[in-house]
């Protein structure tokens, strides 16, 4: 295949690694106000207009720091894991279609919907084993936690998945999205609501962030990091929390798709994206400035007594009324 | 980062304070980090007992370069009523280097965040100096 300079635009520069990068940046703007003002305070001010900077000179602050790795660490695993973990995430942001397509033009296909879960499953196992190479005690409980945690979360985010795709039919990321007249969460609102919760877990926001619980464990598994490989650390956790808004966008919010008014669908496509991504990452944080952290026991029984058999009920729902009850309707 | 260094706690409240609603450092992007590895500037209070010294010190030699110290409170500055004292160092900067001292019994919130602003300010004068 011949390079061309519009695929390397697409991947490099708009809707792909700087677009999402910015993205980024602006989605940890968005939550650091929002809890700022959640406790009655003001937030980043200073850094650019209202502080809008802030995510980025921190990210480039911890990129200047002294890069130290612990004499008892796996050099190896300890290093290239938040690096690996940072690029899955971005990759797998990449199948999904933010202007009307994916990132890469024609990289969908059937079933990208089981490809992207797991490699966030993947990315997350990485976040595992970087707090597991770092040699300190902290950081090995923050990774054993992780695991406890992600384990019991994934397979309803999985179950919870599924509805949507039963929905359309389809298990194609472009396809869900594209079939959403009506948008999902109209049709299957129970499963939205868990999807959130289960996400909150994933992403380790509170009432589930028990795994870097700073009274707990200090930092959880970025104990022991600092410099670059912190700053990595902190852009994949960052890019998790808005891959996991996005998917919550593609899955239950019509994607991005909207009323297009003149121009170019793609820049209208992209400011809906945009729009509904920061519906989704505002609810999230709305969420987590209210509730207390809970323990990592009843986070446990919590998951493993009440969402998963609720999962598979909301997903029994949807198949039932998908089968039988909305072929009459729409 | 936050480190006490056996003072008598009203220091340690005032930093604590710095994160109220009342203060809000995060306004200038500051933010109360839990490990050393994380810390940029390290806020030491009380007068450095004996039994801490090593402790600070491993503290200070876990932080990645570029570090900061900020001696918080009459104590870590010079010791204070402690100083003199047989279980105390007097002060943090027999132990670690000092960049900034911030005096009183306890120091308000405004003077530490004042003191931090001219830590930062004479970063900005080292750095048109030509290196530290």
């Amino acid at each position: 295949m011949v390079l061309d300079l519009w695929f390397i635009f697409r991947v490099l520069v708009f809707p792909g690694f700087t677009f999402l990068l910015s993205l980024t940046m602006f989605c940890d703007w968005v939550e650091r106000k929002i809890e700022a003002r959640m406790q009655n305070r003001v937030g980043p001010k200073f850094t650019g207009p209202a502080g809008i900077l802030q995510p980025f000179a921190d990210f480039l602050k911890l990129l200047t720091k002294e890069d130290i790795v612990p004499r008892g660490a796996k050099s190896t695993v300890f290093k290239l894991a938040p690096i690996v973990a940072f690029s899955i995430v971005v990759f797998a942001l990449s199948f999904l279609p933010i202007d009307g397509a994916a990132v890469i033009s024609n990289s969908s296909f059937a079933g990208d919907l089981i490809v992207i879960m797991a490699l966030l499953t993947i990315a997350n196992f990485l976040l595992f084993l970087s707090g597991w190479a770092s040699a300190n005690p902290y950081g090995t409980i923050g990774a054993a936690r992780v695991l406890t945690q992600f384990l019991g979360y994934d397979i309803p985010l999985f179950l919870l998945a599924l509805a949507p795709a039963f929905l359309a039919g389809s298990l194609s990321i472009a396809a869900i999205a594209a079939s959403q007249y009506l948008p999902f969460v109209l049709l299957a609102p129970w499963a939205f609501v868990l999807f959130i919760v289960a996400l909150q877990a994933e992403l380790e926001k509170d009432p589930f962030d028990i795994p870097h619980a700073e009274s707990e464990v200090v930092g959880g598994l970025e104990t022991e990091y600092c410099g670059r490989k912190l700053a990595f650390l902190h852009l994949t956790r960052d890019v998790q929390i808005v891959f996991g808004a996005a998917l919550v966008v593609e899955l239950f919010l019509g994607g991005p798709y909207g009323p297009v008014f003149f121009g170019f669908p793609a820049f209208w496509y992209s400011l809906w994206f945009v729009l509904k991504l920061l519906a989704v990452i505002i609810i999230s944080e709305y969420l987590t400035c209210l509730f207390a952290r809970l323990r990592i026991d009843q986070v446990l029984s919590a998951n493993w007594k009440m969402l998963l058999p609720l999962s598979v009920l909301s997903l029994a729902l949807t198949i039932a009324l998908v089968t039988w009850v909305y072929p009459l309707v729409v | 980062m936050h480190f006490n260094s056996g003072a008598c706690n009203g220091c340690d409240i005032e930093v604590v304070a710095l994160l109220t609603p009342r203060y809000d450092v995060e306004r200038f992007g500051i933010k109360l980090e839990p490990s050393p590895r994380h810390a940029d500037v390290l806020l030491t209070t009380g007068a450095v007992t004996r039994q801490c010294t090593e402790r600070l010190k491993r503290i200070y030699e876990q932080m990645p370069e570029p570090k900061f110290v900020v001696a918080i409170g009459a104590c870590a500055c010079s010791g204070g009523v402690f100083k003199g004292n047989y279980n105390v160092m007097d002060g943090v900067d027999k132990v670690i280097p000092v960049n900034a001292y911030i005096p009183g019994c306890p120091p308000k919130p405004e003077a530490i965040i004042d003191g931090v602003v001219k830590l930062l300010n004479s970063l900005k004068e080292a750095k048109t100096n030509g290196g530290k």
